[in-house]
């Protein structure tokens, strides 16, 4: 849940010629800083904000600003005024994004970017204002007017970002806050290679930087690599999480006010895939029908209003209307925060915290004997190692929770951090194999420090120059790849509608992967640890459980009833049609043995494929000792789709009807098992 | 199953995590079963010490609530109760003396939980004695009798176990031909597939495995496994622990690769340990019949009537005005990263694991021995070595095909057993999942003053009282319990639902009386008097002046005309709160359309601008 208050942000790029240089073997500035704008507005457009973003170029030929008067503000050219971003934008970037022959004074187009801002916001309510200046600072700049900008910029509450090809600060900032670049991101050092103006005008960012926040100002001074690899940079325009207020409760008389947000929980994906039909992409063409019918062979359809409700309760089915339901289901007495005791913290396991968030909860703000009074539970907590085990109950209409309510203590402030633990019946006791002291299993001492070398060289906590440990792989700052990678796809495909979808971005695929340093540095106890370790892959069953598994080709198999697929193997239609043999095999064994699978068979037009698979299959049956198989078909009553069914078929009921009865007086006549050495994939080659 | 009920149902919804014991698995894998082979002789029936309840109570109690669990989480499983050592008979055949099958192999509901209901405590005691009564033993009789329940099933069964309650190590009394018979059926039902425990219960002269049972009972899967526990259960939570610890046949959601680098990999299985326990889906039926009904779902064109296939349809979003159009398979490859599997990225002490990084509950990973040899080594030397270093290993996971990755911490957990001797936590890595930026939401923290060590200190009296032992399991779900009491009311006639003891509320009372004056004294120490945490908060409160706790109500701060013409002129009236907003419009007595933020503000917009 968010605030519905929304940002406002300029996206002020020098597109000078001295964006355009570069050293040798690197992407010169320009390319850099078009990236990341192209990658931020691809997030803006598809995370679907209300965020409204404004397009400010400086070094351009032209000029087209608000201020430009005699010849002053000259080379400015404001691209996009405040709105919220769309496919046109990603466009105009890709297509009209040029560099230009000009360069411009970047304080200067700072004053512009206030100025859009203070004219365009006018009468609109946004959370907040910030500007993005992305530049090389390779210009001329005049610094009197510098106190008169800072000032103007706290005044109007304007927040400011940096982006520099190189860092401001190398050495200080190297994991000040956390979300410093990592030691290989720094593409050059800061005083090395840089031009008069560019040691100027750094100094002149940190002036300003400085004089706008009380602390980590720099903080907010990127390098463009820092910014395409972590575009979770721009956290500063995320939409607030939503406050609940709510009181926590110790027994009957004490009461303290506070309020929670939810501080960590799983992004998912907040648009769905709509059902279009495939020539006119309309969705009003597709009409979607759902039809009850009873479980009888003649599938009788029943009205919808014929239907009541009704509950599974082991082997009882209870008809239970939802008027009925509702009336009698548990019902909570609305929200509520209630400590329901205190237990030692090493009692609640990691491993046990269920749920999909973490919620922070402080006192509200305006109250500071709520605040006084929660402090003094988060300082009892925490110097006892105990944790508040409460019930939580979001709202009236939710389900109440057991949580764990543990404190926490930061520099800057103090919480409780709640979450949820689970229920009995979400528990499974599942009792596993002892490992250790298991002769067959016990590592030698030459394996165990194979393995502890291994480790050693794959630490990804590494101490840096002055002793201190730097974590080179945090996993918290990588953007989650499946929405970069779904947003690259939506934005080329909108682009550019009759090519196929793009590789994954080489960027994208590297935050995947081990980082490269470690990687180095494990060979060597890699190499041991492969030696010491014999792995033998005993059979790999996926991939042979095809013919012999399904269809019981050796004829002392006890059961060939013991068809088993594997659960995780996922099916779908487009698979099967241009998949590999196995994955068809396995569809259509596992299609044939459940009916749902052959209703959805039925609907899906592979009715064709399915009948001369069939076929196929069924003359098979006497060389190939599947008759066991087959008779789990008639169990099932599993034939050919006809017409009825499917329109695309060609067979009458009759011919379905008789397919399997007939198979069985054949099967009497039947010739010997014959010997066979082909295997079953090629009866499926037709397919 | 899931890809073919997602695709024709939830359309557009993500996989679910946890799909893997949605009914779907048991038609193909088939069905466990479990048979209850409960002793009848006059020995169960004896009151336990200080009257505490007889062996045959415990097991009763113990059966109900493996019943009722299996249909709140299994409800396909299968499940029976056989007596022996009954002087009455009835079984299937009736070819069995003295054996007496209560309920056949069959999925336990409603009636069932209620049969057994009738057999605890003294009433039950004298039903079991008027229908079954208690007489001659044959162990090999009622094994047998047992291995016709099974084979009577058409049903295919996945898991067949058999659970033998009894008190008696000498159930025979020396009859080596009852004994001999006994030991081969044991042998032909485990040649079927059947495995047997023991669940001893105790007996006065202490109870001797090695008299007979351990011949009658299964071998343990694992040779170092404790199988065959020697001590007999005196406390029917025990019972319930052992019995709860075999009676589920784990099930791995999925068996995949683990690379710790180029050419190292080993197998293992991925285990859900905890999942939320949600209400089962309402099921439709058929109104005169109560049979249930199945839907079927088409697509069709909306102006042609023609039935659409899948290569008719394509899948669209729509973002501003531009319309995204993608194949259904475009769709599924845009999640595709990687083969399923984990890969091994390094590893990071314990304390980078941070307790707030929390999205999803955890998985639990064990060696696969059955796909690659060697996997269980390897796997135990890492669990040896980051439990030893106190490490995490962080992989990359994905679990299924299309599906994108994610980051996830490995915690080596190494075996721990309880009082009982019975597994408490098992050997393995804890699978943790990491969030990434995108899950970590920027809260802004709210700053206010701590509290004194005075007030720490009582309110750390106030914890002191108030404090015990968690347990995981020590709650239940009321919303479940609610639902599932309302069921079996329903299903069997019942006036009303039995009540639900609600664990998650509040003992205020027990609470209230413990903490004493604590509460009172923690108020005065924290609150002003006349403060009301519980009321609705009114205006800005300042705290309490130094040395007099009782400052007086401030009067509410009043907002001069000036500030408010300066907020309007900014634009930044958005920044006050509705209260203060109201109250600025009450003071200037300037009406509004209604008491919404943005009402106020159009409001006081319009005064001041004028």
């Amino acid at each position: 849940m968010a605030r519905a208050a929304k940002s406002a942000l300029v996206l002020c790029m020098d597109v000078g010629f001295s964006m355009s240089n570069s050293e040798p073997g690197q992407e010169p500035s320009f390319e850099q800083a078009k990236k990341v704008i192209q990658k931020f507005v691809q997030r803006q457009v598809f995370a679907e904000n209300k965020d409204e973003v404004g397009l400010v170029l400086f070094g351009t030929d032209g000029t087209k600003n608000g201020l430009a008067k005699d010849g002053q503000y000259e080379n400015i050219t404001v691209h996009r005024h405040l709105m919220m971003p769309d496919f046109e934008l990603l466009e105009e970037i890709e297509s009209e994004l040029q560099p230009g022959g000009q360069q411009a004074d970047w304080l200067d187009a700072l004053v512009v970017c206030m100025d859009l801002l203070q004219k365009e916001t006018m009468g609109k309510k946004f959370e907040r204002l910030n500007i993005v200046l992305l530049t090389d600072l390779n210009v001329q700049t005049s610094a009197d007017q510098l106190d008169v900008i800072i000032d103007s910029l706290k005044k109007a509450g304007i927040t400011l970002q940096f982006f520099l090809p190189f860092p401001v600060d190398g050495e200080d900032r190297a994991d000040g806050g956390g979300d410093g670049p990592g030691p290989s991101a720094a593409p050059a050092r800061p005083g090395k290679g840089l031009s008069r103006q560019q040691t100027q005008g750094l100094e002149m960012v940190k002036n300003i930087m400085t004089s706008l926040e009380e602390e980590d100002s720099l903080e907010e001074v990127y390098t463009f690599s820092d910014a395409l690899q972590k575009l979770s940079i721009f956290k500063r325009i995320d939409r607030r999480p939503m406050a609940w207020p709510c009181q926590l409760t110790i027994g009957s008389s004490l009461t303290i006010r506070i309020v929670g947000y939810k501080a960590v929980t799983e992004e998912k994906v907040k648009k769905s895939w709509a059902i279009v039909e495939a020539q006119s992409h309309q969705r009003d063409d597709v009409k979607r029908e759902t039809v009850y019918c009873l479980d009888d062979d003649n599938e009788t359809e029943v009205q919808k209003d014929d239907t009541i409700q009704g509950f599974r309760y082991g082997s009882d089915i209870v008809p239970f209307s939802k008027v009925d339901e509702d009336q009698m289901k548990y019902k909570s007495d609305g929200k509520c925060f209630s400590v329901l005791g205190f237990t030692k913290q090493e009692l609640i396991r990691r491993h046990q915290f269920m749920g999909s968030q973490v919620v922070k909860v402080f006192a509200p703000r305006d109250d500071e004997h709520a605040a006084v009074a929660l402090s003094a539970l988060i300082r009892a907590l925490d110097s006892l190692k105990m944790a508040a085990i409460v019930r939580y109950a979001y709202d009236r209409r939710s389900n109440p929770q057991v949580g764990a309510a543990f404190p926490c203590i930061k520099e800057k402030y103090e919480c409780l951090l709640y979450v949820q633990l689970p229920f009995m019946e979400d528990l499974r006791q599942f009792t596993f194999p002892v490992l250790e002291n298991n002769k067959k299993f016990t590592p030698s001492a030459s394996q165990l420090s194979a393995v502890d070398a291994l480790i050693d060289s794959m630490m990804l906590v590494e101490k840096d120059e002055d002793g201190e440990s730097v974590d080179v792989f945090k996993v918290n700052h990588f953007p989650n790849p499946q929405f970069q990678r779904l947003f690259q796809c939506l934005h080329h495909r909108g682009v550019n509608p009759d090519d196929p979808l793009p590789p994954v971005e080489p960027w994208l695929k590297r935050d995947l992967e081990r980082p490269q340093a470690v990687s180095a540095r494990c060979q060597t106890a890699l190499q041991d640890v492969k030696t010491k370790f014999p792995l033998k892959v005993v059979v790999k069953k996926k991939e042979q459980k095809t013919s012999a598994d399904v269809f019981g080709s050796s004829a002392d198999e006890p059961d060939a009833k013991k068809v088993k697929v594997d659960e995780e193997t996922e099916f779908n239609l487009a698979e099967i049609a241009k998949g590999n043999i196995t994955s068809r095999i396995d569809a259509f064994a596992y299609a044939l043995l459940t009916a749902p699978a052959h209703n959805v068979l039925h609907q899906s037009g592979n009715a064709e494929l399915f009948n001369s698979y069939m076929q196929s299959l069924k003359r098979s049956v006497p060389d190939r000792n599947l008759q066991e198989f087959w008779d789990l078909l008639i169990q099932d009553a599993l034939t050919l789709i006809s017409k009825d069914e499917v329109d695309g078929s060609t067979f009458s009921k009759q011919d379905a009807n008789q397919f399997l009865a007939f198979e069985q007086k054949e099967e009497v006549q039947a010739a010997p098992v014959q010997e066979d050495t082909g295997d079953v994939d090629d009866l499926l080659d037709m397919m | 199953m899931a890809e073919w009920r997602e695709y024709y149902q939830n359309e557009d919804d993500e996989v679910e995590e946890d799909e893997e014991d949605s009914g779907g698995a048991y038609k193909i894998s088939g069905r466990d079963s479990l048979v209850f082979l409960v002793d009848a002789s006059k020995e169960m029936f004896i009151k336990g010490e200080d009257g505490g309840p007889s062996n045959f109570d415990m097991t009763m109690q113990c059966v109900r609530s493996v019943y009722t669990s299996k249909i709140i989480s299994s409800d396909k499983d299968l499940v029976a109760l056989v007596f022996y050592g009954t002087e009455k008979s009835k079984n299937p055949r009736n070819s069995f003396k003295h054996v007496y099958v209560y309920h056949d192999l069959d999925s336990p509901g409603a009636k069932h939980v209620q049969d057994i209901d009738k057999l605890q405590g003294e009433k039950g005691a004298q039903l079991a004695e008027k229908t079954m009564g208690s007489g001659e033993t044959s162990l090999g009789e009622a094994l047998w009798c047992c291995s016709n329940l099974y084979s009577d099933i058409k049903l295919r069964l996945s898991h067949k176990r058999l659970m033998i309650f009894t008190c008696r190590d000498d159930p025979h009394g020396g009859d080596s031909a009852k004994d001999r018979q006994a030991r081969t059926k044991a042998a032909d039902l485990k040649e079927t597939g059947v495995v047997i425990d023991l669940m001893h219960l105790t007996k006065p002269e202490g109870f001797d495995v090695s008299l007979f049972f351990c011949d009658i009972v299964s071998p343990p899967e694992d040779e170092s496994e404790l199988g065959l526990q020697t001590e007999p259960c005196r406390k029917l939570e025990d019972l319930q622990k052992r019995v709860r610890a075999k009676e589920l046949k784990k099930r791995a959601q999925s068996r995949l690769t683990f690379s710790l680098g180029e050419g190292v990999n080993l197998a293992v299985g991925v285990y859900v340990l905890a999942r939320t326990a949600t209400k089962p889906p309402a099921v439709r039926l058929y109104r005169d019949t109560n049979e249930p009904v199945r839907t079927k779902t088409r697509y069709f064109h909306a102006h042609n009537g023609g039935i659409l296939l899948p290569n008719d349809m394509k899948r669209s979003q729509v973002y501003g005005k531009k319309q995204i159009v993608m194949e259904k398979d475009e769709v599924d490859e845009i999640k595709k990263f990687d083969d399923p599997g984990l890969v091994l990225m390094g590893f990071k002490p314990m304390e980078r694991l941070k307790l707030h990084h929390h999205i999803r509950p955890a998985l639990f990973i064990y060696p696969e021995e059955e796909q690659i040899l060697g996997s269980s080594c390897m796997f135990t030397t890492l669990l040896l070595k980051c439990s030893e270093k106190n490490l995490f290993a962080l992989c990359r996971y994905i679990p299924r095909r299309n599906t994108p990755p994610r980051f996830v911490a490995l915690v080596p957990q190494r075996e721990e057993l309880d009082q009982s001797q019975t597994q408490a936590t098992p050997p393995g890595f804890r699978v943790i999942f990491l969030p990434f930026a995108d899950d970590i939401r920027t809260v802004d923290a709210h700053v206010g003053p701590t509290a004194s060590d005075e007030q720490v200190d009582k309110m750390k009296e106030i914890v002191h009282k108030l404090r015990f032992k968690y347990r995981s399991d020590a709650f239940e779900n009321p919303m479940l319990q609610q639902h599932y009491r309302n069921l079996e009311a329903l299903a069997l006639d019942m006036l009303a639902p039995e009540p639900i003891e609600d664990l998650t509320m509040p003992k205020v009372q027990m609470m209230d009386d413990r903490l004493g004056p604590l509460v009172q004294e923690f108020k005065d120490l924290v609150y002003p008097p006349d403060y009301n945490p519980e009321g609705k908060p009114a205006a800005k409160r300042k705290p309490a002046e130094s040395g007099g706790g009782g400052a007086e109500k401030k009067p509410k701060v009043e907002m001069s005309e000036e500030e408010l013409k300066n907020h309007v002129e900014k634009g930044t009236l958005g920044k006050l709160t509705v209260p203060v907003l109201k109250d600025a419009c009450r003071q200037f007595g300037i009406r509004t359309t209604g008491t919404k933020k943005q009402e106020l503000i159009d409001a006081l917009t319009m005064q001041f601008s004028k």
